[in-house]
């Protein structure tokens, strides 16, 4: 119930382990001014409180202000309490968070279930040079969503601290025993860099749709604002002649211009000053303007990586690349260790991460067809049920839709197959596949915990089969789609072991 | 599907229990029931007055569920049945199952997380019961569906314990 007897069993635990263990500790009372402003704590109450405010009515700027000001000391109330209820340690064996108003919670994180430690700095909190610590706990470990223990609020050294320690304590605890638990803590091993963002990169964003998006959705919420305003507050300004081409064209251009302008804008609030250095047996990854983002990847867990590039940047021959790590919750976007550059760039990073399988294969003439077919398929279909709408009431539409779908069908097929192919190498294999978003992902080969090969129908007829590595990282599988059926056996053994084939082994089962 | 070439993968040797044929026909009459039911009240309290698609509907679904019922009943548990096989062997765990399209899954003991036995109501009223082999990847899991309770506890058992003593804690 109490924190006090949780740390002194967590004390007692460690005994001589650590020399350093001091009581639970409090973040920065300066916090507390962060939560009052973001209304972190006190959010919670707000839908209890809009049935009251609609009751007693908003009328008057006097009651406006007086709202104001007790949501403001409200706020400021709930952030003092959560910040004196909250402590947190980090001890030798695990990491221990205390929180709760009344009813107490108290979390433990065992140090050998750590994945890494994230120190990220929001806007406001580097206002008070406070960093707010993210440790990643393996997947499983934590009952419901919450994979990770927060400690939002502490000064920069003390984060820097807190995770330094929390890392070097995790090492000791996967180094055999035997080393000096007492000897002072082994300095920082010496940084090597793998990856820094050049400026020139921002240029490709405008070619990549999650970018994109940035600049889209605030055209989006501002319009909404727009509409929301009072009708006399809204500037009143003549719409332009939209039948003029020379008016239409030039606001397309300034729109396009915007656009472009909103996604180098964003893609460089992402990912400034991105620096990926390896240090020890960890990758660090550094980036962001606003919040700065770090990173902590165990190299041991790495399994492979996935090289991505969507339609936009394969025009530009630019490219990400995702490490793909075991245990490691919202891989996405902590998985992430080249955020956009050129394709070469990427390749050689991917090169650090795992082994080169060599060039891929492409996939058998049975697979194109397929693809073909596949794609040009929904097109015939709409375009048959367009005749008969055409022949029985005369409606055009829909036919001509179909031959568009049908001949769009002819590039969309061949560009799904020419993204298809398979390698395996000596210490790794690499699958590849994806029209829009092509993604190549090679994997070591002791990432495989198993495989499954899919045949439907129509791929039994053609002698295809897809194979997916089942891996414990990233997405849980990656498949090679539409490989020849006779070829299935060689590649799941070259890319995992003698086992994959499956056959009757001669010892006794 | 007689031409059909050789088979991608080793075909696991062991077949379910034959119970399972009965299982999967009691689902396809469960099917057909619920389909028919629905069909019936539609076809009673919409008359073919109301226009646009009615009346050929009225005929299209009671025969759809004519269809149904044939292949739920009469084909699928058999072929299903055919398909599905299941082998341990010294390093392995595989299983082969689907009908139409084929799913083959194949996990190493060494990665083998948790086993599980699952018996839904209708196993139960069969005797049966499904083993589920799970590995650190969402998608590498082996699932036997329909074997003998007795099987499937021995299996589970087996396995848990062979996982345990050459684990591979490397995921």
């Amino acid at each position: 119930m109490t924190e006090g007897g949780v740390t002194e069993g967590e004390a007692t635990d460690l005994g001589q382990a650590a020399p350093e263990v001091t009581a639970p500790r409090r973040t920065s009372p300066l916090i507390v001014l962060v939560h009052t402003v973001t209304f972190r704590q006190a959010r919670q109450v707000v839908p209890a409180a809009i049935p009251v405010v609609a009751a007693v009515g908003v009328d008057g700027v006097g009651v406006v202000v007086a709202l104001v000001a007790a949501v403001t000391a409200l706020s400021l109330l709930f952030a003092a309490l959560s910040w004196w209820r909250s402590t947190y340690l980090d001890t030798a064996s695990s990491v221990v968070l205390t929180r709760g108003l009344l009813a107490r919670s108290v979390r433990t994180v065992p140090n050998d279930r750590i994945r890494g430690v994230e120190v990220e700095a929001p806007a406001l909190h580097r206002l008070f040079g406070l960093v707010r610590v993210r440790i990643d706990a393996a997947a499983g470990t934590l009952t419901g969503g919450d994979e990770e223990v927060v400690v939002d609020g502490v000064p920069r050294a003390e984060g820097d601290r807190l995770r330094t320690s929390v890392l070097t304590h995790r090492r000791t605890a996967v180094t055999p025993a035997g080393t000096d638990p007492s000897a002072p803590l082994p300095e920082e091993p010496a940084e090597e860099e793998l990856a820094r963002f050049d400026r020139r990169w921002l240029l490709y964003a405008p070619l990549v749709a999650s970018y994109l998006a940035v600049p889209l959705a605030a055209v989006g919420a501002l319009s909404r604002l727009l509409q929301e305003l009072p009708r006399d507050l809204r500037p009143d300004v003549d719409g332009p002649d939209l039948t003029d081409v020379r008016v239409l064209v030039a606001s397309a251009v300034v729109v396009l211009v915007l656009l472009a302008l909103g996604a180098v804008a964003g893609a460089a609030v992402v990912n400034w000053g991105f620096r990926l250095v390896r240090r020890g047996g960890s990758l660090v990854a550094v980036r962001g303007l606003l919040t700065r983002r770090h990173t902590e990847l165990e190299v041991d867990r790495v399994r492979g990586g996935a090289l991505v590039e969507g339609l936009g940047m394969r025009l530009v021959r630019a490219a990400r690349v995702n490490a793909l790590v075991t245990g490691l919750g919202a891989a996405n976007r902590r998985g992430q260790l080249f955020p956009l550059g050129p394709r070469a760039e990427a390749e050689r990073l991917l090169g650090v991460l795992v082994d080169d399988p060599g060039p891929l294969t492409p996939h058998p003439p049975a697979a194109r067809r397929r693809a073909l077919v596949r794609a040009v398929g929904s097109g015939l279909l709409v375009t048959a049920a367009g005749t008969v709408l055409t022949l029985t009431t005369g409606f055009w539409g829909v036919l001509a839709a179909g031959m568009v779908l049908t001949v769009l069908g002819v590039p969309l097929g061949r560009g799904r197959y020419a993204a298809l192919g398979h390698a395996t190498g000596p210490r790794s294999f690499s699958v590849r596949s994806g029209l829009l978003v092509r993604e190549q992902a090679v994997l070591q080969r002791r990432a495989v915990v198993g495989w499954q090969v899919r045949q439907t129908l129509f791929q039994r007829r053609a002698g295809l089969a897809t194979v997916v590595a089942c891996v414990g990282a990233g997405s849980g599988g990656y498949a090679a789609v539409d490989i020849a059926a006779a070829d299935v056996a060689a590649f799941t053994e070259a890319a995992s072991g003698r086992w994959a084939t499956a056959a009757p082994t001669d010892s006794p089962g | 599907m007689s031409a059909a070439p050789a088979p991608p993968v080793h075909e696991p040797a062991w077949s379910l229990s034959r119970s399972a044929i009965w299982l999967w026909v009691t689902q396809g009459v469960l099917g057909t029931l619920v389909y028919g039911v629905l069909v019936a009240v539609f076809v009673l309290a919409v008359p073919s007055s109301v226009g646009g698609p009615v009346p050929v509907l009225r005929w299209l679904l009671p025969a759809l569920v004519a269809v149904y019922a044939v292949v739920a009943i009469g084909i699928r548990p058999f072929v299903r049945y055919r398909v599905h096989r299941w082998e341990v062997t010294a390093e392995t765990v595989h299983a082969l199952t689907g009908w139409l399209s084929r799913t083959w899954t194949l996990v190493p003991v060494a990665r083998i997380q948790t086993v599980d036995v699952t018996r839904g109501v209708l196993q139960q009223l069969y005797g049966l019961a499904s083993v589920a082999v799970l590995t650190a990847s969402s998608q590498g899991t082996v699932r036997v569906p329909h074997l003998e309770v007795g099987v499937a506890e021995r299996v589970a058992e087996d396995l848990a314990l062979r996982a345990e003593q050459v684990r591979d804690e490397a995921t």
